[in-house]
């Protein structure tokens, strides 16, 4: 469900490269702080979906730096809507699940950290690619 | 991602200046397992970090793990404010030995 009124689109397209990396999470702690989080919530909301283009990077592209990834943020009043779309392998659902809570599993650790900071997550397979979707709402106190 | 490293008695300090994510934590992971063999006390200061993703906590997971296998310390000091929240959010905070000093990190000389 669409929230609030456009305010901000941010697309990026990047090469499936890690070193672009560091570009995602500065749009989006730019876009986070215009949109009105404190710091605290910019820098989740901007670790969890730096989460998901890594995730994509590795999982969906195999650490390929040649694929292409299609990010687009969309701030509004409300929050903010984020679809990422690739053309990589689809995401293997083993992978997407729940991390057992403090312990020492090395896998599973990016997924865990979207789910918690992201208040919608999901994940489609769709003739254009994979699809990632996920939704932040502000909470304005 | 600068990594540099020193001895302190017995202990060997590892210093990390910059992001650490899915571009870096393989060459923190080489760091780490090289240097972990080489001494009882590995210490990991997190207090020049900007940054540092689950690709880096794995890394230190996985040292960590190791560490026990080989009897090893391995503690980790200077935690800024954006690494805790890390560490929070992916509820590491319990596993790992975290100080807040080196002295505390090194232990009495």
């Amino acid at each position: 469900m669409p929230l609030g009124i456009t305010v901000l689109l941010v697309q990026l397209m990047l090469a499936s490269d890690a070193r672009y990396l560091p570009v995602v999470r500065g749009t989006i702690s730019a876009l986070t702080a215009a949109i009105g989080w404190d710091d605290s919530d910019c820098r989740a909301i901007t670790l969890a979906l730096d989460e998901a283009v890594a995730n994509v990077i590795r999982h969906a592209y195999h650490n390929r730096p040649d694929g292409v990834i299609e990010l687009r943020c969309r701030g509004n009043t409300d929050g903010l809507e984020v679809t990422m779309l690739d053309h990589g392998d689809a995401p293997d659902s083993v992978r997407i699940c729940a991390r057992e809570v403090g312990s020492d599993q090395v896998g599973g650790l990016g997924t865990h950290i979207i789910r918690e900071v992201m208040d919608s997550v999901s994940y489609q397979r769709t003739e254009s690619g994979n699809l990632f979707m996920a939704t932040k709402r502000l909470r304005r106190t | 991602m600068t990594i540099s490293t020193r001895e302190v008695g017995r202990a060997r300090i590892v210093e990390v200046d910059g992001d650490v994510d899915l571009g870096t934590s393989g060459d923190l992971r080489r760091t780490l397992f090289a240097l972990l063999p080489q001494t009882p006390i590995l210490v990991l200061n997190l207090g020049a970090i900007r940054y540092i993703d689950s690709s880096g906590i794995a890394t230190l997971i996985e040292v960590l793990n190791d560490s026990k296998r080989l009897n090893k310390e391995f503690v980790l000091f200077g935690l800024s404010p954006a690494v805790e929240e890390v560490f929070r959010l992916t509820h590491v905070n319990r596993i790992f030995r975290t100080v807040r000093t080196e002295q505390e990190a090194v232990g009495p000389a």
